[in-house]
């Protein structure tokens, strides 16, 4: 079940099925960041593969004396690409691999080009694996309105499937009733999985696997909110793009820091910090930075006697490693703190927890009015906090967003974020919400929820859980409710699930892969992988949000944007 | 001797507290510890728990330490250790789904490819056909003639334009026949063959391609030689004057066919410079990744003082290996700047290609050379070997010690039970023999180190095998010495494992007699407690003196305890003497009982020497016995409570417990066939001196590296009678505790040769922390 793992033996299989010698590894633009995310150059280096070649990258030499590798997805145009290739062949010889199930009739013409006795396989690593638990297809904007745009749909059900392959796993489905698009993905996964019974025909486990696939609708509050834990601040606050992180933009940034990789299988920091809080991350920086210390004089003042040079050489990757580590989590851990001042993010995240967890509408409105006025909030910030009160507070009695949507002009927030307040109610309002995210209904959660009020929180920035947690707990306790998320197809999992898959449509958020994570942690025998059609911050969020079309608040009118619904 | 008497002394390693077996690492001691003395620590319990789980947290602490260190130098799932279900931790996955089309290529492509190979196949054999003879020295006429019958020309009326440009074909435009195929094309388009090329094809030999001239328009002769552009420039003129006898005229599909022959020809020959150099660097690293290992595994070996391998070799090995590094970096180097100076520079990725091969040669260098730890130097070396040796020599001691003192307890309990038993039943030997034969006793087993030589295949073995290693190496074959060496070290750590075992086996044994000594002994004490009260009522008075008599007897009690303590001493000298001897001396286990029992009862009438023996200390206690009895209404409770099992069991009268020992001493006596004293003159006191053969001989130095004359006044008989459990326990807590003081030290030690400070003062913290208790508890026990 950890994917990460699972992509990582593909590639390497790959690797080794190809002998020794010198190598190349053709891919496209999706496999490259799907082999970049589990595999680090010089790990690859050591097993022979030298160069990393892009299918559709024209100034390619005839290197006669390497072996080709070709990962790639089997797309019309990869195809196209191959047979050209393997007409005019510019490697001694090609072991091809598709990242997802390949036409008959593409292979056909793909053995009529060949000349060189390929090897060619299907390797389902057709997904991006960010964590050994999350996995993420990359695609921002998957619908249209409230419905599947017909091309992401077929990539998002080839990702599930292949993830359903690489993790050997032929599940049930459960979906989320009060979504379209959620019932689509399920039926077309079932169509996959029928079409290809004799790919899907694992070992039987005693319970079988489970798939739940969920809409992004559900729960719109998550993306909303700051993150102070460090994977996810990172993503919230700088962006995280296939482990990569873009620092050119932080003032005086050194040249080398100017894109930084944060990946949990090479920096031993970061695996053990992604889940920690930022208060948290800083001591550790701090100790971090004193190991550093404590190792670097050695080099600079004790070089007097030949043992020490000696230590020191023989200390040297780790130490070279270590002052790579340091100055990276540094800077990165630096900017973010800036940020955090500059924008004022630990009094806009206590309001924004407020919003997410409590019902005192009236604090509530004080508050968000209180930081509208604030200088140092930036327009961004103010924004979502009115996205927030939207969402909470649509239907209640004193609601008083039009005010607020007049401070916001007021501030000079423009009109793009004014508009997307409205756009976010329509995308993730009461009405299309399937359960009800702030009030909860059965006893047991709202005696949870007074107790917690008499205890006081803990931490006011991380009060918030998100939906998915209740979802899951549900799920796993075997009381998610049938009616809400049906099976699809009429069996039904009599045993609690031991081995879940969820797939969250529009987009997961690290919030939910740290609930997830904390979930496996503390639930003995059971197992989650969560997935998404992307991995959202809070930008990207809105951005999908855009995307969807959703500007007016009629659903008929859904695929032409209106005007009139952002002077509200 | 004297070592014993200095408790301060440090010892490093990892020792398993209760049998001093020294285990390389600490997981290898925990699992030992575990295996080992899990079940049976039951006479070190009570008190000594506390302390074992003190002890035992102190490891655990250090052996996180460890763990940290061992995983902060690896990479990838083993680094993350959250605890709980980490989804890092998820049991290992198998290969996801594999789905191969290789069988539908093959079907695809076979009929293409046999096409193929048919068709070049044919073109070759017709072209070889058509060269097979003197071109050049025949007439026209007749090459036509021969050129015809290798393919059918096509007919001249049926192709009225040129195939492939469409020209119509007149008497300008004149038809050309393929000779290869027998179409027709125009001169234009007609295309033709070098004599050389042909042969080169024909031939598919090396020595054509130096002669090789490829027509003009071959795109891919880069290479032409002086040759070939004179020939290309006759071509030039027969091309001109229609004499091209030494050419064969064939048509652009046969040309075609025929250059991408030539071109994987040529692939298959030719190597360019790259991929030698490579296939070089790819060699060293081979030869690194097997030497490498090696070099450590001797280095780490000799930085411990460790014999088994020689420095010089471990020194060649070392530059050997080093220059394997130099080569594999002047290689890389070589690659890097391959081609750079050539006229046209190389195609960027080619130069992309060598960058990245340089990069990870110095990516495989740096990792492994750095990590070859460096050699002692041949002083250092010289002292390394030195501590080696004496460390050795003194966990051989305190290995030894801990079977003698476990011994020594075992058998003043028995003497003390027989004295007992004796008192109650057998009064009639207290006239016993004099003690002046004490001495004789002693004699087999100064005898006994070269009996046991002999005796021990395993000692034998590894005599052997360390005269092989010698002549191998004389004889230098350096594999076969490795062998042998990897056999010895296999042979050493099994006869440490059945040294340590025997000993661990003996004082188990030890452990289980005592229980049941016990029980006898409350058995006894219990009747005699009965015969006491009658005596109580007749004579309470008497008592008293009597008591007051016993603290006079005491000093003297202890004299014969110290004599055959010297004695032994002399024993254990001889014993050190040699490995091999030491050996014998120790174990006394059931596996082994035969082995034993023979050495011990050598001489015939050596049982009756012993006899004697065990009757002066049986003599001395009867005489403090006395009194105790009547004193000691207490002490069948002190008995009953620090080993219930007695209490619990209802045990006959204590003959019938006797009897149950009765077996096991028919065995030894069966061992020691003809030994007079297999006819006891009265059955019940003589299975008691039987066994006292075995406390008097392997004797009774005192516990660890206390001070062995402490012990023995601590070791009061009489007070052991009282409360011989924590009695017995108190000596092993400290012991306990000196070794954790020393395992402490080691590990000091370690951290610090390491620079792990913070280590070392959570280290000394803890070590204070220990000698603290240890001087409590002395002053205590004192």
């Amino acid at each position: 079940m950890n994917v990460v793992f699972a992509v990582k033996q593909y590639v390497s299989k790959m690797i080794e099925d190809s002998g020794p010698g010198m190598k190349v590894l053709l891919m496209d633009k999706e496999t490259t960041g799907i082999v970049s995310m589990v595999y680090t150059q010089s790990e690859i280096l050591q097993k022979e593969v030298y160069l990393f070649e892009r299918i559709d990258s024209q100034n390619r030499e005839i290197m006669k004396h390497l072996k080709a590798i070709c990962f790639l997805r089997p797309t019309k145009e990869n195809v196209d690409y191959l047979i050209q290739e393997l007409r005019r062949p510019k490697y001694s010889i090609y072991f091809i691999y598709f990242s997802n199930v390949i036409s008959k009739s593409d292979v056909k013409s793909l053995a009529e080009a060949d000349e060189q006795e390929v090897v060619a396989e299907e390797f389902y690593g057709d997904y991006i694996a960010v964590n050994p638990h999350l996995f993420s297809l990359n695609i921002l904007g998957c619908c249209q309105g409230r419905n599947w745009d017909p091309a992401q749909l077929s990539r998002t059900t080839q990702g599930l499937t292949a993830l359903l392959l690489s993790l050997k796993k032929c599940p049930m489905i459960r979906y989320q009733l009060s979504s379209e698009a959620a019932k689509r993905l399920a039926e077309c996964v079932k169509q996959v999985i029928t079409k290809e019974y004799e790919l899907f025909e694992f070992r039987r486990t005693e319970v079988p696997p489970l798939l739940l696939i969920l809409d992004r609708c559900d729960d719109a509050i998550t993306p909303l909110l700051n993150q102070w834990t460090y994977q996810a601040m990172v993503h919230e606050l700088l962006g995280i793009n296939n482990n990569r992180i873009d620092l050119s933009r932080v003032p005086g940034i050194s040249k080398d820091l100017r894109e930084v990789v944060l990946s949990a299988e090479n920096d031993e920091f970061y695996a053990n910090n992604m889940y920690l809080n930022f208060a948290e991350i800083g001591s550790n920086i701090k100790n971090l930075m004193e190991d550093f210390q404590k190792k670097k004089p050695k080099e600079q003042q004790k070089l007097e006697s030949i043992a020490d040079m000696k230590a020191f050489v023989e200390n040297y990757p780790q130490f070279k490693k270590m002052s790579g580590t340091v100055s990276k989590h540094v800077t990165v851990v630096g900017e973010l703190s800036r940020l955090v001042s500059e924008r004022n993010l630990l009094e806009v995240s206590e309001v924004e927890q407020e919003l997410a967890c409590q019902n005192d509408h009236s604090s509530a409105l004080q508050n968000v009015k209180r930081l509208l006025q604030n200088p140092k909030v930036t327009e961004f910030d103010a924004a979502r906090l009115v996205m927030l009160y939207a969402l909470h507070y649509e239907r209640h009695s004193s609601n008083s967003l039009p005010g607020l949507m007049m401070d916001l002009r007021n501030k000079g927030v423009s009109e793009k974020y004014r508009k997307l307040v409205s756009a976010v109610v329509e995308y993730g309002g009461k009405r299309v919400r399937g359960s009800d995210l702030f009030s909860p209904k059965d006893a047991v959660a709202i005696t949870k929820q007074f107790l917690k009020g008499l205890k006081g929180v803990e931490n006011v920035y991380t009060q918030h859980q998100p939906f998915l947690h209740e979802t899951l707990d549900h799920l796993i306790k075997g009381k998610l409710k049938e009616n809400v998320y049906p099976y699809l197809g009429p069996s039904t999992l009599r045993d609690r699930p031991q081995d879940i898959i969820v797939f969250i449509i529009g987009g997961a958020t690290y919030e939910e892969a740290l609930t997830v994570y904390n979930l496996n942690r503390t639930t003995p025998g059971v197992r989650i992988v969560l997935g998404g059609t992307t991995v959202h911050n809070t930008k990207s969020f809105l951005e999908e949000v855009l995307a969807s079309g959703l500007h007016s608040r009629s659903r008929e009118s859904s695929q032409v944007p209106s005007r009139s619904a952002s002077r509200r | 001797m004297a070592s014993l008497d200095d408790p301060g002394e440090v010892r490093e390693g990892f020792l398993c507290p209760l049998c001093l077996k020294n285990l390389q690492s600490f997981y290898q001691l925990q699992s030992h510890y575990e295996e080992e003395h899990s079940g049976e620590d039951r006479d070190v319990k009570g008190q000594i728990k506390s302390l074992v789980q003190k002890a035992k947290k102190a490891k655990n602490r250090l052996l996180k330490r460890e763990d940290d260190r061992a995983e902060s130098g690896t990479q990838g799932y083993e680094s993350f250790s959250y605890g709980g279900v980490d989804p890092y931790m998820w049991e290992p996955q198998e290969l996801g789904a594999v789905r191969s089309h290789l069988s539908d290529f093959k079907k695809h492509r076979a009929a293409r490819i046999d096409h193929y190979v048919v068709e070049v196949n044919k073109l070759i054999i017709r072209l070889e056909k058509l060269t097979a003879f003197d071109r050049t020295n025949t007439e026209s006429a007749k090459i036509r003639a021969i050129e015809k019958s290798v393919v059918p020309w096509v007919n001249d009326q049926d192709v009225p334009f040129c195939p492939d440009c469409g020209n119509k074909f007149s008497i300008r435009n004149r038809r050309h026949h393929c000779r290869l195929c027998g179409s027709i094309m125009c001169k234009k388009c007609m295309e033709l063959i070098s004599l050389p090329f042909a042969n080169k094809l024909t031939s598919a030999s090396k020595d054509s391609l130096s002669t090789h001239t490829s027509p003009s328009q071959s795109p891919n002769s880069v290479h032409g030689s002086r040759r070939g552009s004179i020939s290309s420039v006759s071509s030039v003129s027969s091309v001109l004057d229609e004499k091209d006898d030494d050419r064969i005229r064939c048509c652009t599909h046969c040309k075609d066919t025929l250059l991408k022959r030539e071109q994987q020809i040529d692939e298959k020959e030719h190597t360019p410079d790259i991929v030698k150099l490579y296939e070089k660097l790819r060699l060293c690293m081979e030869k690194v990744d097997q030497k490498a290992p090696e070099y450590i595994r001797m280095a780490a070996s000799l930085n411990a003082g460790e014999t088994t391998y020689s420095l010089e070799h471990a020194s060649d090995l070392r530059v050997e290996v080093q220059k394997v590094y130099e080569l594999i970096d002047a290689l890389s180097k070589k690659i890097l700047t391959l081609g750079l100076n050539q006229d046209p520079p190389p195609h960027p990725n080619t130069l992309r290609l060598q960058r990245m091969i340089r990069y990870s040669a110095t990516l495989f260098v740096q990792e492994k050379l750095l990590g070859l730890m460096s050699l002692p130097t041949r002083e250092q070396f010289e002292e390394l070997k030195k501590k080696r040796k004496q460390e050795m020599e003194r966990k051989r001691i305190l290995e030894r010690q801990v079977v003698l003192e476990s011994q020594q307890r075992f058998e003043e309990r028995r003497s003390d039970l027989a004295s007992r038993a004796a008192n109650g039943e057998v009064v009639s030997l207290r006239g016993g023999p004099a003690p002046l034969r004490k001495a004789e006793g002693w004699l087999p087993l100064s005898g006994s180190p070269g009996q046991s030589e002999d005796s021990d295949p395993l000692l034998q073995q590894i005599h052997n095998i360390t005269s092989f290693i010698r002549q191998a190496k004389a004889a230098g074959r350096t594999d076969e010495v490795r062998t042998l060496q990897e056999n010895l070290r296999q042979l050493q750590d099994e006869y440490d494992q059945q040294q340590t075992e025997k000993a661990i086996e003996l004082s188990r044994r030890q452990a289980e007699e005592e229980d049941l000594q016990r029980e006898q002994l409350q058995r006894l004490c219990e009747r005699e407690w009965e015969r006491e009260r009658e005596q109580f009522r007749a004579a309470s008075l008497h008592t008293r003196t009597r008591s007051l008599d016993f603290r006079e007897i005491r000093p003297f009690q202890l004299e014969p305890g110290r004599e055959p303590r010297t004695h032994l001493a002399y024993a254990l000298d001889l014993g050190f003497s040699s490995v091999q001897s030491s050996a014998a001396a120790e174990p006394p286990a059931p596996s082994s009982a035969l082995e034993p029992a023979r050495v011990w009862s050598g001489p015939p009438a050596l049982g009756q020497e012993f006899f004697p023996q065990s009757m002066i200390s049986q003599q001395n206690e009867l005489a403090s016995l006395n009194p105790f009895y009547e004193e000691d209404p207490s002490s069948p409770t002190a008995g009953g409570t620090t080993s219930p099992p007695a209490a619990e069991h209802s045990f006959g009268p204590s003959v019938s417990i006797l009897k149950e020992y009765n077996p096991f001493e028919e065995e030894e006596e069966e061992a020691v066939a003809g030994n007079p004293f297999t006819n006891p003159d009265s059955p019940a006191p003589n299975p008691f001196d039987e066994e006292d053969e075995h406390p008097h001989q392997r004797p009774s130095s005192p516990p660890v590296p206390g001070n062995p004359f402490e012990e023995a006044t601590c070791t009061n008989p009489f007070e052991m009678d009282s409360d011989s459990g924590p009695e017995g326990e108190e000596p092993i807590e400290e012991e306990l505790l000196l070794q954790q003081i020393d395992n402490i030290k080691a590990y000091i030690f370690d951290a610090k040769q390491c620079g792990r400070l913070d280590e070392v003062e959570v280290l000394t913290e803890n070590l204070r922390e220990l000698k603290r208790t240890l001087a409590k508890q002395k002053r205590g026990t004192d």
